[in-house]
């Protein structure tokens, strides 16, 4: 008798414990629930406003359906990590805003719904941007996320400071033009006049707004969409570490702030709009996002203050280019209770006056056509003058296993940084790093 | 190591009380062998495998013997992430914590010594609380602005400011661990030197032997086998230390602070490269088996 | 400071001759370790200023000042947002899976102490060798194991899991514990009657205090203060503990409220500083020292 009462507590203790867990579990009934989620602050801020008028159209259509909001706001690499394992243990929701390049592995390990048939009925896909339709599509031929927003990767040139200092504002025609004035800069501030994200504190912007444009511009061909192998050694790629070489060489680079667990911080939020560091790499994004009046670090008549540049030509026999840099989409999810309303709430908040919203709030680029005259994007003068470039922008193609060649990118740029090696070690280390993380299967000979 | 004295003698059981045996040992074999072996083999079995989270390969993962074991025995990250476990080991656990711990343990044996009691106190707060607490008021200590407390003292002395966590970040997170661990040490050696007796240190004071060649001769070798065995532990749990630095560095700048527990959790979960992570996993665990048995053959411990 | 002490009583010292050297050395070798007891102490201490000055400042920063003082902190900390949360996430975790740990502990160090079975020494020394494993080695593949059994992301799971981790140690510790309560006890109960759990409850129990008193503390430090573990297996922000709640807010980069990241540092590193503090003379006799020891 005395031992059942032992038993009984033990078993009483898992079972107390058991039903903790439980409460983690939700039930519902009539409306159908989409779990909508998302990582960065400014991004559910906008959402959680739109959520009601969603769920409102979708009553109107006699089809309810209750989002459910879940933020969690993380970094670029926490957010990673932790959707990964989400969709990995099936825990995943039914609806994620991303950025393209995360999309590649998801949708290739199955995880998100294919959206080709959704696509096709949808009128509002014949809107998009070819560049931007380009950059969506998958290996595969087919779309896995509806994109909702794209963006211009240019040089962001301090203006007032530049002249100040006497230095050309014009759009430089190659690196070795802009070089020399950054020198220039150099001389009269004593401070690294550039930065272009590179090194491993950057994370995964030390490829998509760092090495990446600057080798989309060479006109080398990084990753064959036919056979669907990277090419990891060309000469775009060993003169762009190169130029990240020579950079950090003539002491234009601010090392020790790319070194800084958050190198944004001193870099973006505070020297360039201090004006001692007047050049910087960035997505038409910064308009807003770092440099709006709601921004992480607001600079004042932003339009008077700030020019862009086009990438200048980097090779010889090329031309300066403004680079498509992507955007986020709403991916969802393979095993998604309700694809219908899930698709839906993606469509949605990727049209009209939502998608003007959003693109307000995030100082993104719209990805269709049409929405220049739609408040409050209409009164984005910077971000319609990005769109415009958008049409005659080079959109880098993109595979399978982006996610290893950005690791070897920030190794190898991390390398540089550290005066460990040269642009030809450099590029060295990359290709073996990238060959070995992708395996040899998916690198060209 | 495992004698262990019968405070009674047993007499036989009875043959109906066998019958409790599972049902009080039961419980602790399933939760060990469920969460702490089955890991232990899984993992092994995952590193023969290209396991990964995402990417073509995610669907179907294939065994693929030991390639990768030997990608990461031919990858320089992967090597450079054990030397730089080697540095952190050596020189925050066996150097730092061994002698500053030691120095500690001598001083609380002092007799004449007032306010022991308070100082063994104080020592113990960098050990007590959680690692992510300890990473945090580091953090501080060394932030790279000009009035953190480390850039202060620097002042003091007339230098600029630094930015330690950035320009010297491993020995950095050295320093941090050496101060984390200098309790662990003083306690383990408090109770070895409690076994040396007082009068033969003073009997070879009276002697004229000096303090340090006391400590050579007499003390130390008294409390070899307890010293080699505190640098087993210390050396197992120095392997282990992920949140100290992961929460400071999250292994950079660059690669500069990525030791091997840091390399296994970026290549598993960052990357999601779960067959390379496990396989770095087994190779650490082997790594550590060798050097506990050298450990143990030079302490001549009873194992 | 400590070098301009040693050398100037040196030469001195040196000068006196011989005849009163002896007594000078000794009060400058006293001194000396007066002052590296000192550095020590401040060594270990000062780190903790920031924490300490930035938890009752209105406007702190990253770095220590003077502090504004205030209490607000710790009001926003116990009321505001998830904070509240992540304190009750790493109270029900760190007690459930201390009880758990203890009530498995208890039973099976009394089988291992009491019983005579084949593979009993095996077993012992099997569940000390688990200790040469570093956390960081197993994470992968108990994570990739957590999601086959549906465990992962669960507070269940994170239990099961520190609960188990903690055994070990729990199980040597009280196995050494009741080795040293007589037997004859035991046979006194019997006789009266007592099964073999009432014994355990009725005269093991009551005796094994100060083990598992230790075993409670050492296990609940462990839970408490894991990071790796709630890192890899939890995703839902819902049941982060406050090691995860502190280093999320740490990073979320721009928007850090060091207030608050401050006195939440304070709220968790308290239980076990204050634990700790007060059982210190026990601890280091008994449990640590007994544990590698024994």
């Amino acid at each position: 008798m005395r031992r059942n009462r032992v038993l009984a507590a033990v078993a009483a203790g898992l079972l107390l414990t058991g039903a903790l867990t439980a409460c983690s579990a939700t039930g519902e009934g009539g409306p159908v629930t989409v779990k909508l989620l998302q990582f960065q602050e400014a991004r559910a801020d906008v959402v959680k406003d739109l959520i009601p008028e969603f769920e409102k159209a979708m009553a109107k259509k006699g089809r309810p359906v209750k989002v459910d909001l879940v933020t969690d706001i993380l970094t670029d690499d926490q957010f990673r990590t932790k959707i990964t394992q989400q969709f990995y243990s099936g825990t995943a929701p039914d609806v994620v805003d991303m950025g393209g390049s995360n999309v590649t592995g998801m949708a290739g390990a199955g995880y998100l719904l294919k959206l080709d048939t959704y696509l096709r009925t949808w009128d509002g896909w014949d809107e998009y941007y070819p560049s931007v339709k380009k950059g969506a599509r998958q290996r595969d031929g087919s779309y896995y996320s509806v994109p909702h927003e794209a963006s211009v990767q240019s040089l962001f040139y301090r203006k007032d400071v530049l002249q100040r200092l006497g230095i050309d504002t014009a759009q430089p025609r190659t690196w070795n033009e802009l070089i020399a004035r950054l020198k220039k800069v150099r001389a009269k501030t004593g401070e690294a006049p550039l930065v272009i994200p590179a090194g491993t504190a950057w994370g995964g912007g030390s490829w998509t707004e760092g090495l990446l444009p600057i080798v989309a511009g060479t006109g080398s061909t990084l990753y064959d969409e036919k056979s669907g192998k990277w090419k990891l050694r060309s000469k775009g790629l060993s003169a762009t570490f190169d130029l990240y070489a020579d950079l950090v060489e003539a002491d234009l680079l601010p090392v020790r702030d790319l070194h800084n667990p958050n190198p944004w911080e001193p870099t973006k939020y505070e020297k360039f709009p201090q004006g001692t560091l007047p050049v910087a790499a960035q997505g038409s994004w910064g308009w807003k996002y770092d440099w709006g009046p709601e921004g992480a670090a607001p600079i004042k008549n932003s339009r008077e203050k700030i020019g862009t540049w086009d990438y200048p030509a980097l090779v010889p026999g090329t031309e300066p280019a403004p680079i498509s840099g992507g955007g986020f989409g709403y991916s969802v999810n393979a095993d998604a209770a309700h694809p219908d309303a899930a698709v839906e709430l993606a469509k949605w908040l990727s049209s009209g006056k939502a998608l003007a919203r959003q693109l307000t709030a995030v100082g993104a680029v719209s990805p269709r056509a049409g929405l220049a005259d739609t408040a409050p994007y209409s009164n984005e003068p910077s971000l319609l003058q990005a769109e415009g470039k958008l049409k005659s922008s080079i959109q880098p193609p993109l595979g399978d296993g982006e996610d290893r060649v950005s690791q070897a990118v920030q190794s190898a740029t991390a390398k540089i940084l550290a005066g460990e090696a040269d642009g030809s070690q450099a590029a060295d280390a990359f290709a073996e790093e990238a060959e070995q993380l992708l395996g040899s299967t998916r690198v060209a000979e | 190591m495992t004698t262990v004295k019968n405070p009674a003698a047993r007499p036989t059981r009875r043959r109906r009380e066998r019958a409790a045996l599972p049902l009080l040992l039961g419980p602790s074999v399933l939760l060990i062998a469920v969460f702490v072996i089955a890991p232990a083999a899984y993992g092994v079995y995952l590193g023969l495998t290209n396991t990964q989270l995402t990417g073509f390969a995610a669907r179907d993962p294939q065994f693929v013997g030991l390639e990768n074991f030997r990608n990461l025995l031919g990858s320089a990250d992967f090597l450079e992430s054990l030397g730089r476990t080697g540095e952190f080991v050596l020189w925050s656990a066996i150097i730092g914590q061994t002698v500053l711990g030691m120095l500690a343990a001598l001083l609380l044996r002092q007799k004449w010594l007032r306010g022991k009691g308070l100082f063994g106190a104080l020592m113990l707060l960098p050990m007590v609380v959680p690692e992510v607490v300890a990473s945090l008021t580091w953090a501080s200590v060394l932030s790279s602005e000009s009035d953190g407390t480390f850039n202060r003292l620097l002042g003091l002395f007339g230098s600029g400011a630094a930015a330690p966590l950035q320009e010297y970040p491993m020995a950095s997170v050295i320093l941090i661990n050496v101060w984390r661990g200098i309790a662990f040490a003083m306690i383990m050696f408090q109770a070895a030197l409690e076994d040396v007796p007082d009068e033969l240190i003073e009997a070879s004071r009276m002697d004229g032997a000096s303090a340090l060649q006391v400590f050579r001769h007499i003390t130390l070798p008294l409390i070899r086998g307890p010293v080699f065995l505190y640098l087993l532990l210390t050396t197992i749990t120095t392997v282990g230390v992920f949140g100290l630095v992961y929460f400071l560095t999250q292994g950079g700048p660059g690669q500069d602070t990525e030791i091997t527990s840091i390399y296994i959790f970026q290549s598993a979960f960052k990357y999601s490269q779960i067959g390379l992570g496990s396989a770095a996993s087994v190779i650490l665990l082997i790594l550590l088996t060798i050097l506990g048995m050298t450990y143990a053959r030079l302490a001549k411990v009873e194992v | 400071m400590a070098a301009t002490t040693t050398i100037e009583p040196r030469t001195a010292a040196g000068a006196v001759g011989p005849r009163r050297r002896k007594p000078m050395w000794a009060v400058v070798q006293r001194v000396l370790q007066y002052v590296l007891m000192v550095l020590l102490a401040l060594f270990c201490v000062v780190p903790f200023a920031w924490v300490a000055l930035t938890a009752v400042d209105a406007d702190g920063g990253p770095t220590v000042g003077l502090p504004a003082f205030t209490l607000d902190n710790f009001v926003r900390f116990f009321t505001d947002g998830a904070t509240p949360r992540l304190f009750l996430n790493s109270v029900i975790v760190s007690f459930a899976a201390t009880a758990l740990n203890l009530a498995c502990g208890v039973l099976g160090a009394y089988a291992l102490s009491r019983y005579r079975f084949r593979g009993r020494r095996t077993f012992m020394f099997a569940i000390l060798l688990i200790r040469v494993i570093p956390p960081p080695a197993t994470i992968v593949a108990l994570y990739l194991l957590m999601v086959r059994i549906e465990l992962d992301d669960s507070y269940l799971g994170l239990i099961l899991v520190e609960a188990s981790a903690a055994l070990p140690i729990t199980l040597w510790l009280l196995k050494g514990t009741i080795d040293a309560i007589p037997y004859q006890l035991e046979e006194a109960a019997w006789l009266d009657g007592c099964s073999r759990f009432g014994t355990i409850r009725r005269i093991i129990l009551p005796l094994v205090g100060p083990g598992l008193g230790a075993a409670a503390m050492l296990t609940f430090m462990a839970v408490w203060g894991d990071f790796l573990t709630p890192l890899v297996l939890l995703q839902s922000p819902d049941l982060y503990p406050l090691s995860i709640g502190l280093f999320r807010s740490f990073t979320a980069f721009n928007q850090v409220d060091w207030g608050v990241l401050a006195a939440s540092a304070v709220v968790y590193m308290a239980p076990p500083a204050v634990l700790y503090l007060f059982l210190r003379r026990h601890l280091m006799r008994s449990s640590l020292g007994g544990a590698v020891k024994a």
